[in-house]
């Protein structure tokens, strides 16, 4: 079995045999709501609810009835009896036995019918609590059936009787109590149905049936008969009830003092039925989100959970599910031996055990030595058979690694975490003791234990050692498979330690999905690929939680040469490929789960790996770190669900076998690139921009008007406009590759859930870049003064509606992300006007999606962004007096670049260091990069409205300027059209993106070298 | 892992001779490759070549075991015998014990067997003879040495002590973290 | 003319005598004019290194071009003139040679230094003079004068009521001074000893025969065996002798060989040494052994009666007596509860159930 990370050296683990088979006690709470439900209880809120709801079901169901009546033309003094029956149970206040309080009596049973169906389900697969409930629940359903049938045998009738009733009304009051009483014992007992009720009531008319006169009797027939009928309105209106509403929401101060732990359970049990089918049960003006948080609650409560565990397991199981899973990880798994192939058979076995007494079946058809044990007189891990290394105890889910593993004989296997020698002495046994079997745990103590173990079972081709797993491939490599049962935090277990229940959170889940990363990275370092029988790894945990599975296989995916393959066992359940916000590769369906509920086995994962290389790639820094640190800082998964969603699909898509290297590729050109922007670039591209929208206004006008608001879309459009502009001007088709880039990166970060179109939108980037640069060969050297005469007009045209631009911004400067947020709000009013603005637009709406997480960071990180904000800002100053001036000195560029450079990499520094407190680089990337857009954005502006100034003072300077300007950016253009050219025959046999985003950071590079000769 | 001193070899096996009498030699000339006598730590190990190359490459003080455990050199320089070397003890005795159902429970909480549990026993076993002690159905369950002969087995009374306990599988669970 | 011209002449002849003092290079050396220093990075000729009669003159030439810039550089610097010869101060040298010797080790601390570091104890400056109340003027801590203030100050001593009034107290005070220094004369001592490390008793004496621990005189025992001229080989053991063990007495025995592990002979080898030492062992078990043999005796008595016995029981027919086989017959087969085959022949048909 996988043993439970121990992360506190103090408690010690239990060693011996025995230690498997432990038993679960019951879960343990307080007196004040143990006690309450012993002395009969007064209507609590929610059931006066329940009470004044089915009167006014009862008077409905009674006017129908007088409906019904009426049809048939006899009307009787039945209605007005009825009539005033309800009367009298209205005025009268619910106290003692009343008509009405025995109708609250009831629902029990309505809500034990809605449980009926869990419970039979429960029963398929634990023997402890799933019995008892279960016939009490099927003779509920009985009993149910003969009333039913009943009230339908006895529909007529009720008419002739209902003459006689007005006689025998006050009577009928004292029959009732009897009924009464009997009914409200049975709803102190949890599962309770009529049947016991009937039963008695007969009884009791039939012991006074003796002795007595007619009269009386044919008063009591009379009156079981009214009680009948009255069993039947009341089976009715349950049977509309039931169809209506199950389930009252209840009020806070119920929440407050919990009642008792059968209410509890029963409103589990509603909600759950509830949120079966939802928008049937729900009340009005209760959202989803409503209930299953008072669900949480209340499983929380009474199964004694602390709320995060529960909260994750939410996460995983449908509440259906949830449920059971609960039910069967509180009762313990049946113990089962796994018989010892090298020194008997499982018949044998079997034979001698049950001679010693002892009740055993074969586990099951997938395995040939596993005997499941029932009962047994003596104590199973002390017999003779036992110490003489017949069996050993384990349980059924460990049995499935080492199946999984099929290790063959005369192989090099590892046991990584092998205490306390189930698994490694499984393995030894299918090997018949040939080969040899390293079996390592990082425990000194636990290696006794697979000392004795190993000793006990005959197992003599094994080498016991003591290291951690992590430093093992130093040690020793070349395996041809490997074991890898890895620490966990035990979620599948909580049957047998149901310390797991309160004891682990977000950090333990951390420590340990991050141990076993690199415990599993260890165990592929030391598999062979090459060997002619083996290579495979089996990856294998005692916890259900996908962080501790799926992610961790995906995890290695990325960094080792391995694919998963089939594990071979033929029942489980598939392992997850999304989860939460995490998309997993998907060959993870080849991975194995097993519930407790649904196998009737420990919670287990099995994952089987075959390595096929064994070079390493060089390590990637992508998604999963970064998210791993962040979850150490944080365990809100909101503002993760931004970044990842976006981080996650380009490279789950393009990663395959191979693919690990392409992520990190991504990953390392992107900050880079980004930093990139403030320089010659990205002032030039609203410029660029506007003077492709200038020739394409024509053509996408029809687009533009019917264009919606979401951002996908607004991103796809974006592209064509940029395509068409590149092949329009080649000259600055590189900017423009960039200004993609830009909005594409934020994109993926911006719109989280339609990432789909996004990873689409950039591959139809990819194919228009290719497109660029072959167009770009052979049009670079365009001359330079069309492209100025292009911009000329065009930002003479622009004017106006940038300067209000301007005015946002330098109203909304001091802080990123209002700023964004504004002009986004700007741009999507202004969208209709321009195509130009687009591209801004939707910059900026990107950048007002980045720029949240400062606002949610620390006061420091904001004010980082505004320094690097203001040295843009500064620099864009810079910029345009030197291009005035004639003379682009890009070295001052250069320096302020190297500044903005200076406090990304702080930044990154800061979060490397400081894990829990810092926030991850994506973050701060993404910060970055807002914060450069937005400053591209505003020194467009500004340029712009220096213009502007310009104009209005003489026309003559402002030709001059923008010449100057042009012929700057036209020699930069050159040089990076240039280097596009080379970087194209590479493009073209490896058409990636990143490739194309490495070859965008060559062009950028370029600029500075061809800016500094210019600049002296 | 080092190579048992000439002595010390000889006293081990000496005490296997003790036990298994010739079948000593079966231990060393295996058909399947060569198997080897190691200490380490005063604990002696019995191990196949190919796995000591292996185990070679652990770090002593990360090595935990290799192979079977025989038993371990005390203080005084003799050999004790563990329980873990039953495997290749009891298929080669030549001198077996066997005990009644009733005294099993007994001899594995590390009582001597006496007359009364005692089921069958190899004929003229010497007095002092290491012997192994089989379940009435063969299945082993420790070692002994006899208290006395077969013969005086026969008149012996029946709370006489037959072998007295040197080793049972009891340990196993008595005295796991000693084990070795 | 034709001066100027041989003039010329002899000047070009001297110009050829002397290669030029310009050497150009492809890549600047590095200087390092403080330790006359220079190294040229640029790369050597290959073909001419390879080739074995240009390469001397190759290296030469190299030699002397890095010279001649290194002289260069010299003579760029400011010269003066002293005593008719011109001389350059060097600047100061940037490359940083390395260090002949190890870097001296630090002091080890005395027990009181490592006492006060522990506690955290700083030694305060006394002031040198004190004022002394009783002589009226400031008397010096130590050294010079002290003596004779010591002198001046107590030329008498009261002797105290509890000693009896015979004693001489400057004496003591003397023996008290000299026992000062003498202890802290032993602390000296003790420190250096500490400090290199020095085997000291902790008090008293060295051990002496007559108070050494066992495992000394066991390693005494053990030497002394050993330093024969045959380095103990011959010399007869005690029967339960054993070699003295412990840390530092493997060396103290003469001849002894230092390695410490044996030798790890091959698989095949080490098989050989174990079947010849079980042969040896099995060689010597067959002892006669009384007990065995005895018991071996009884037993085969004890089978071959019962032999006779079931060969007698056929021919001794029906006069056989009842229950005196069993009285000679010793068996403990115990009596088959008509269980056994019967034959009707006999009288007695199997047991009688009741």
């Amino acid at each position: 079995m996988g043993r439970k990370a121990k992360f506190d050296e103090t408690k010690k683990v239990k060693k011996g045999p025995g230690r498997k088979a432990k038993k679960q006690q019951d879960p343990v709470f307080k007196k004040g709501l143990l006690d309450d439900d012993k002395e009969e209880k007064k209507l609590s809120h929610r059931q006066k609810q329940r009470a004044a709801r089915r009167l006014k079901k009862k008077k409905e169901i009674q006017e129908k009835r007088k409906a019904l009546k009426e049809a048939k033309k006899n009307p009787t003094q039945e209605t007005e009896q009825t009539e005033e029956a309800t009367s009298c149970s209205e005025d009268e206040t619910p106290k003692g036995f009343t008509d009405d309080n025995k109708e609250w009596l009831k629902p029990k049973k309505a809500t034990n019918k809605a449980k009926d169906p869990e419970s039979d389900s429960n029963e398929s697969d634990d023997e402890g609590l799933g019995e008892d409930e279960n016939d009490a629940s099927s003779d509920n359903d009985e009993s149910e059936n003969e009333e039913k049938e009943v009230s339908k045998k006895s529909k007529k009738e009720n008419y002739k009787v209902g003459t006689l009733d007005d006689l025998f009304h006050d009577t009928d009051e004292e029959q009732d109590e009897t009924l009464n009483d009997v009914e409200d014992d049975d709803t102190k007992k949890p599962y309770n149905s009529d049947s016991s009720a009937e039963s008695d009531e007969s009884e009791k008319d039939d012991d006074d049936d003796d002795d007595m006169l007619p009269i009386e009797k044919a008063n009591i027939k009379l009156k079981k008969k009214q009680r009948l009928e009255k069993k039947l309105a009341d089976e009715e209106m349950q049977l509309n009830i039931a169809k209506q509403d199950v389930f009252a929401f209840p009020s806070e101060e119920e929440l407050q003092n919990p009642t008792s732990l059968q209410d509890v359970l029963q409103r589990i049990k509603d909600i759950v039925a509830v949120l079966g089918d939802f928008n049937r049960l729900k009340e009005e003006s209760r959202s989803r989100c409503e209930y299953t948080d008072l669900l949480l609650k209340d499983l929380c409560l009474y199964y004694s959970y602390n709320e995060f565990l529960m909260e994750v397991l939410m996460q995983i199981f449908p509440v259906q599910e949830l449920v059971e899973f609960l039910e069967a990880s509180e009762v313990s798994r049946p113990i089962t031996l796994r018989t010892n192939s090298l020194k008997t058979r499982r018949r044998d076995l079997a034979q001698a055990l049950i001679n010693r007494g002892v009740n055993l079946d074969p586990v099951g058809k997938w395995s040939k030595v596993g005997l499941v044990v029932y009962s047994s007189t003596v104590p199973i891990g002390a017999t003779p058979e036992y110490l003489a290394g017949h069996y050993i105890l384990q349980g059924a889910s460990s049995f499935l690694p080492v199946m999984a593993l099929a290790p063959q004989e005369n192989e090099r296997i590892l046991d990584m975490c092998a205490a306390p020698g189930g698994k490694a002495s499984h393995i030894a046994a299918i090997m018949k003791n040939t080969g040899s079997l390293f079996a390592n745990d990082a425990n000194k103590e636990r290696t006794k234990a697979i000392v004795g173990n190993f000793h006990r079972l005959g197992v003599v081709n094994a080498i016991i050692c003591n290291y951690d797993g992590r430093q093992f491939p130093e040690v020793i490599k070349g395996f041809d498979r490997v074991l890898l049962d890895a620490p966990c935090t035990g979620t599948g277990v909580i049957a047998k330690d149901p310390s797991v229940k309160t004891t682990k959170d977000q950090k333990d889940i951390q420590r340990c999905f991050n141990l076993q990363r690199q415990l599993l990275l260890a165990a592929i370092d030391c598999c062979n690929a090459k060997s002619s029988s083996g290579g495979y790894i089996v990856y294998s945990t005692c916890s259900i939680l996908p962080e501790e599975n799926e992610w961790v296989v995906n995890y290695v995916l990325k960094r080792r040469n391995v694919k998963l393959v089939p594990t071979g066992l033929d029942f489980g359940t598939e392992g997850f490929q999304k989860y939460r916000h995490h998309r997993f590769h998907p060959s993870l369906k080849l991975t194995r789960r097993f519930y407790p509920h649904t196998h009737n086995m420990d919670g287990f994962f099995v994952a089987k790996l075959k390595k096929f290389s064994n070079v390493i790639p060089e390590p990637v820094k992508d998604e999963d770190d970064e998210e791993a640190e962040q979850e150490n800082e944080n365990g809100d998964g909101e503002n993760e669900v931004n970044k990842q969603n976006g981080d996650v699909s380009p490279e789950t898509k393009n990663k395959l076998k191979a693919g690990a290297k392409r992520p990190a590729k991504a990953d390392s050109s992107q900050p880079q690139q980004k930093k990139q922007k403030p320089n010659g670039a990205s002032p030039q591209t609203p410029s660029a921009a506007s003077s492709l929208t200038a020739n394409q206004n024509k053509k996408n006008q029809k687009k533009k008007k019917n264009k919606t608001g979401q951002k996908s879309e607004v991103v796809d459009k974006q592209d064509h406009t940029s395509a068409n502009s590149t092949e329009q001007e080649k000259t600055n088709g590189d900017k423009k590759q960039n200004e993609l880039d830009t909005t594409e990166i934020q994109g993926d970060v911006s719109t989280p859930n339609n990432k789909v179109t996004l990873s689409a939108s950039q591959k139809r980037r990819n194919r228009k870049k290719n497109k660029q640069g072959q167009k770009g060969e052979n049009k670079v050297n365009k001359n330079e003064n069309d492209s100025a005469t292009i911009i000329k007009p065009v930002t003479s045209k622009e004017v106006p509606n940038e300067s209000t631009l301007d005015r946002e911004k330098n109203k909304g400067n001091t802080n990123a992300s209002i700023l964004n947020s504004t002009d986004s709000v700007a741009g999507k009013k202004r969208k209709n006007k321009k195509k130009n603005k687009e591209s801004l637009i939707i910059t900026k709406e990107s950048t007002s999606v980045s720029a949240e997480p400062q606002t949610v960071q620390e006061g420091d990180k904001n004010q980082v962004t505004q320094t690097t904000t203001e040295v843009n800002l500064n620099e864009f100053n810079k910029n345009i007096q030197i291009n005035t001036s004639g003379k682009g000195s890009p070295s001052k560029k250069k320096n302020k670049q190297s500044q903005v450079q200076e406090n990304t990499n702080k930044i990154e520094q800061s979060n490397k260091d400081v894990l829990n407190k810092e926030s991850p680089q994506t973050k701060d990337t993404n910060k970055i990069n807002g914060s450069d857009q937005q400053t591209s954005n505003e020194s467009s502006s500004k340029k712009k409205k220096n213009r502007k100034k310009n104009k209005n003072k003489q026309a003559g300077a402002l030709s001059q300027i923008n010449k100057n300007e042009n012929k700057v950016t036209e020699t930069v253009e050159i040089a990076a059209a240039k280097k596009l050219k080379n970087k194209k025959n590479k493009q073209k046999q490896i058409g990636k993106l990143d490739s194309n985003k490495g070859m965008k950071k060559g062009v950028d590079k370029k600029n500075f070298k061809r800016n500094k000769p210019k600049g002296k | 892992m080092k190579i048992l001193s000439e002595d010390r070899t000889r006293i081990l096996f000496e005490k296997l001779t003790k036990y298994i009498g010739v079948n000593v030699k079966l231990l060393i000339d295996r058909p399947d490759g060569t198997y080897c006598f190691r200490e380490k730590k005063d604990r002696v190990y019995y191990i196949s070549e190919r796995l000591l190359q292996l185990a070679q490459t652990v770090k002593p003080d990360h090595l935990v075991s290799a192979g079977t455990c025989f038993g371990k050199f005390t203080k005084t320089n003799k050999f004790r015998l563990h329980i873990t070397a039953l495997t290749y003890i009891a298929p080669y005795a030549p001198f077996k014990l066997w005990v009644k159902p009733s005294a099993e429970q007994q001899f594995l909480y590390g009582h001597h067997v006496i007359k009364s549990g005692l089921g069958r026993i190899t004929e003229n076993t010497p007095k002092n003879q290491g012997v192994v002690i089989f379940t009435m159905s063969d299945i082993p369950i420790g070692f002994g040495v006899t208290a006395r002969s077969t013969t005086d087995c026969r008149h012996a009374d029946p709370l006489a002590t037959i072998a007295f306990h040197q080793a049972d599988i009891g340990e196993y669970i008595r005295s796991e973290d000693t084990l070795v | 003319m034709d001066i100027v011209n041989d003039i010329l002449e002899r000047e070009q002849k001297k110009a050829e005598k002397y290669k030029p003092i310009v050497v150009e290079k492809h890549l600047e050396l590095e200087f390092d004019v403080g330790t006359l220093l220079t190294s040229d990075t640029n790369d050597l000729d290959s073909k001419l290194i390879k080739s074995d009669q240009e390469r001397d003159i190759y290296l030469q030439s190299l030699a002397r071009d890095n010279t001649q810039l290194l002289l260069n550089k010299i003579w760029e610097l400011p010269t003066e003139r002293i005593d008719e010869a011109i001389v350059v101060r060097l600047p100061q040298p940037t490359t940083v040679l390395p260090r002949a010797k190890p870097v001296p080790k630090p002091k080890p601390l005395t027990k009181w230094q490592e006492f006060a570091k522990a506690k955290g104890i700083t030694k305060t400056k006394k002031s040198k003079l004190e004022w002394d109340e009783q002589l009226q003027k400031w008397v010096p801590l130590y050294g010079f004068r002290k003596a004779a203030a010591e002198k001046e100050k107590n030329w008498l001593i009261p002797v105290p009521q509890n000693l009896d009034p015979m004693t001489d107290m400057y004496e003591k005070k003397a023996t008290e001074k000299s026992e000062k220094v003498a202890k802290n004369e032993l602390q000296r001592l003790k420190n250096i000893a500490r400090a290199r490390k020095v085997k000291i008793p902790r008090v008293g004496l060295p051990i002496t025969s007559d108070k050494a621990s066992s495992t000394q005189l066991a390693t005494a025992t053990s030497v002394a065996k050993a330093s024969t001229a045959s380095l103990g080989k011959f010399q007869d053991k005690l029967p339960k002798e054993k070699e003295a063990r412990g840390k530092g007495v493997h060396e103290l025995i003469p001849g002894k060989e230092r390695k410490r592990k044996l030798p790890v002979p091959t698989p095949a080898a080490e098989k050989e040494q174990n079947l010849s030492m079980i042969d040896r062992i099995l060689r010597k078990r067959p002892k006669i052994d009384m007990e065995k043999a005895v018991s071996k005796h009884i037993n085969e008595e004890q089978l071959q009666r019962s032999e006779e016995k079931k060969s007698m029981k056929p021919m001794k027919g029906r006069g056989k007596p009842k229950g005196k086989g069993n009285a000679t017959n010793f068996s403990a087969k115990k009596p088959k509860g008509g269980k056994g085959q019967r034959n009707p022949s006999k009288k007695n048909p199997g047991r009688k159930r009741r």
